[in-house]
């Protein structure tokens, strides 16, 4: 068997030094050979125009060079095909050809009446004990809306799957109770829609009848709402008129309302009043059970090794769990075949965040050093100045950094309140607004951990 | 080569040829005419290699022979001279192009490379030249201009019972024509590249007699009288079209063909950049009026006389794609159908059920 591809760049070699540039390009690009059978070869062009000329013109000169690289050759036929590097790429994605045929007129996906996206829903939300609470709320809203938990705050870092849990809801919702009207936004577009209809100057009650229709409202990334004053007046009243009338509200935010700056206490305090959940980073196995979901919804295998590395590899934000998953499958279908443990490796390699694993002790002593300090009298119970600095520094970066629960770095510094933690950690934060020494520090002691 | 023949005539077929030549073209070739005097007509032939065109022009032949010149230059010169006879002599590499009050010479370029023109074989059949332009001309300005995506990017033809059926779409419109023949062929629709469709309408303009039209499954040519035209065919799937065209309608709206004109030219001046207008129609108050505003212009409000059946609906539309259709709808008044307001909008003339034209609304 011949290597075609080869063949024909060998043949089109010769034949570039025999005719001139100009119809060399006109005639020769985007041909191949397409089939070798039996001493006959099958060019492929791109239309008849060419195939007519290749026939009266350059037939002799392609069967000689053809000839003089495989003498076994009798004879050399022209069919028409579409330009070759397409076909190859239409081959290794044969769904994507099939969503070519479909309709272009139809543009829907997200619902326009309720804003949600369908693609959302729980059959394809995986639970682990890392959601386990907000789930279960959610679940009891979608029996019975507005009388449990009211409102539904779930709040934690992004990319933990909050808009698909709250979203999740409206669509069940919807399903449970199809004359119930389920209305998500996010807050950026409820702010833009109070504005405007400050600007339509008929006194904003168009706003506020559009909004109070609902009976049920979805509320995403309400931490944007510190600086929008009459945003949150608006809100604190929107919010009223649905508590009052027994209608569900669900709020998704990156903090707690507590850390949420300018907040305003009336709307806090309301936030309190019904169920504030977080979701927390997955352990590994629901790393492992999320990847498996995703690769199942891919046409492209991906082989359990590589779903184990992955989840392991990669902790904390599902998004970039995905993100590294879409770059294996797509590398997979350019390849055509099953990526080795290596090139996943490279693959992924830039994908993720840098994170060498060092434990709390080793950041305490670093620090520690840092500051001249014993690593010992970190742990004694003292409120010296520069141990009391270091103390708050190794609590700080503990949290930012390497994202330690408040407790455990409470009590690995010597049995101190979880509170006491929070309050340093917020102290450094502050600080670092306007101490450039202490910026300074921070960095200095980053890079050590890099 | 020497000849003679009349300058109408040639003249003519001159300026078909130019229009298709190859223009920016990595081969220079392309951007020429070849004449080929042989037999008692001379043959002038150009391509682009997408299209391609024969004319034959009958002339006095002395002496055969083939010769290839500059396409915009011959061109020129025959806009500009007066009618009469011609006579060609190619001297060396120059041809001499002789009337009764000029003599001019033009550089002639080597044939060799002048590339030959497709024969198809296939299936065949024939239609008048004018129902064929009808056709195609009801529906071309709707195609996608960029060719992206190739399937719409041009005119698909398909036969369906007595009918042969033109249809072109840019994903936000469709226009869809059927044209009524004795005998209509069986096969299983061809797609036209749209800017060789626009070049086919030229060439035929308003010839009535039949056009014989064969095609391979690449590749089409029209034959009538001394023209043979040749066009590339796409190599693809047209967009299933029935499923979006809705099968009820909750409103429709009949209004006169040039109220509705008036009222769409008058909100032109006022749409925004994107062309935005609203229709409301609301059947029990009677009312069916055009809005359109631009915070920079202004805004308009026309109500329109209109005999309304079905629910109240407001929709908002480019009032491009819908100016676009009324060249095709040859019908005093027409009616606009609605369903939901996120729903295509059809446009039909009321006496005339051969066109149907389909507009997206705009997303708000």
């Amino acid at each position: 068997m011949i290597e075609t591809k080869e063949l024909w760049g060998r043949c089109l070699k010769e034949i570039e030094q025999n005719v001139t540039k100009a119809n060399f390009s006109t005639w020769f690009k985007n041909t191949a050979i397409i089939k070798e059978d039996e001493g006959s070869i099958y060019i492929g062009v791109p239309n008849e125009f060419v195939k007519e000329w290749l026939q009266n013109k350059f037939h002799k000169l392609i069967v000689k060079t053809l000839v003089e690289q495989v003498p076994s050759i009798r004879s050399v036929e022209y069919s028409i095909t579409k330009l070759s590097d397409k076909k190859e790429i239409q081959e290794s994605r044969p769904l994507i050809t099939e969503h070519k045929t479909e309709l272009p007129l139809r543009d829907l996906y997200i619902n326009k009446d309720d804003n949600l996206n369908p693609k959302y829903t729980f059959d394809n939300f995986i639970v682990g004990p890392f959601n386990q609470l907000p789930y279960a709320a959610s679940q009891a809203i979608i029996e019975r809306p507005a009388s449990i938990y009211n409102p539904f705050f779930v709040y934690g870092n992004t990319g933990l799957g909050k808009t698909h849990l709250i979203q999740s809801v409206g669509n069940a919702l919807k399903k449970n109770f199809p004359d119930k009207k389920v209305f998500y936004v996010t807050l950026e577009k409820f702010a833009i829609d109070y504005t405007d209809s400050l600007a339509m100057k008929n006194t904003n009650t168009s706003f506020k009848e559009k909004y109070r229709k609902y009976d049920v409202l979805i509320i995403d990334d309400i931490q944007f709402i510190d600086k929008m004053e009459k945003t949150q007046d608006e809100l604190f009243h929107l919010f009223n008129v649905f508590y009052e009338n027994n209608k569900q509200i669900i709020f998704s935010s990156d903090k707690h309302p507590n850390h949420i700056k300018g907040l305003e206490e009336r709307l806090k305090s309301r936030f309190a009043q019904g169920m504030i959940v977080d979701v927390t980073e997955p352990d590994y196995e629901s790393r492992v059970a999320i990847l498996k979901g995703k690769a199942a919804q891919q046409i492209t295998k991906v082989s359990q090794e590589v779903v184990m590395y992955l989840a392991g590899l990669i902790q904390g934000n599902i998004r970039e769990l995905e993100g590294a998953l879409n770059i294996i499958v797509c590398q997979t279908e350019i390849k055509g075949r099953q990526l080795t443990e290596e090139e996943v490796r490279l693959l992924v390699k830039n994908s993720i965040k840098p994170k060498k694993s060092v434990s709390i002790e080793e950041v305490t002593r670093k620090i520690a050093e840092h500051f001249h300090l014993d690593e010992s009298s970190i742990y004694e119970k003292t409120r010296r100045k520069e141990i009391v600095e270091a103390r708050q520094m190794i609590m700080y970066i503990l949290r930012e950094d390497f994202n330690i629960s408040y407790p455990l770095i409470g009590q690995k510094l010597g049995g101190k309140d979880h509170t006491t933690v929070m309050h340093s950690c917020d102290k450094i934060k502050r600080e670092l607004k306007d101490n450039m020494v202490l910026n300074q520090d921070v960095e200095k002691i980053r890079t050590m951990f890099k | 080569m020497k000849i003679e023949c009349s300058i109408e005539k040639i003249r003519e077929a001159i300026s078909s040829a130019d229009r298709i030549t190859g223009k920016n073209l990595t081969l220079p070739i392309l951007g020429a005419i070849l004449f080929i005097a042989e037999g008692k007509t001379i043959k002038i032939r150009a391509t682009n290699l997408s299209l391609g065109i024969e004319i034959e022009v009958p002339a006095k032949i002395e002496q055969e022979g083939t010769v290839a010149v500059k396409s915009d230059v011959i061109s020129t010169v025959f806009g500009s001279i007066q009618n009469g006879t011609v006579s060609f002599q190619l001297e060396g590499d120059m041809l001499r192009i002789t009337t009764k009050q000029n003599t001019i010479s033009v550089k002639t370029l080597p044939y060799d490379d002048f590339p030959t023109i497709p024969v198809v074989s296939g299936d065949s059949f024939s239609i008048p030249g004018k129902k064929l332009i009808e056709g195609i001309r009801a529906v071309a300005y709707s195609a996608a201009v960029s060719d992206i995506k190739p399937e719409i990017s041009s005119v698909y033809i398909y036969p369906d019972q007595n009918n042969l059926v033109f249809v072109a779409t840019d994903s936000f419109r469709l226009a869809e024509k059927k044209i009524a023949l004795k005998k209509v062929p069986e096969f299983g629709g061809i797609l036209i590249p749209f800017k060789n469709v626009a070049e086919i309408m030229r060439i035929i303009g308003e010839y009535t007699d039949d056009v014989a039209i064969c095609f391979s499954k690449n590749q089409l040519s029209i034959l009538y009288e001394s023209v043979y035209i040749t066009s590339r065919l796409i190599d693809g799937i047209f967009p299933d079209y029935k499923q979006i065209i809705p099968k009820e309608f909750t409103t429709n709206v009949t209004v006169l063909k040039s109220d509705i004109v008036q009222a769409l030219k008058l909100s032109h001046i006022f749409s925004d950049k994107f062309n935005h207008i609203t229709l409301s129609v609301d059947p029990v108050k009677k009312y069916c009026a055009v809005y359109s505003k631009n915070v920079d212009v202004g805004e308009n409000n026309t109500i329109l006389d209109t005999a309304i059946s079905g629910l109240p609906v407001e929709v908002s539309l480019n009032h491009r794609y819908m100016i676009d259709c009324f060249q095709s709808i040859h019908a005093d008044s027409l009616t606009l159908s609605f369903t939901l307001p996120n729903k295509p909008v059809v446009l039909q003339g009321v006496s005339d059920q051969t066109f149907m034209y389909l507009i997206m609304p705009m997303n708000r």
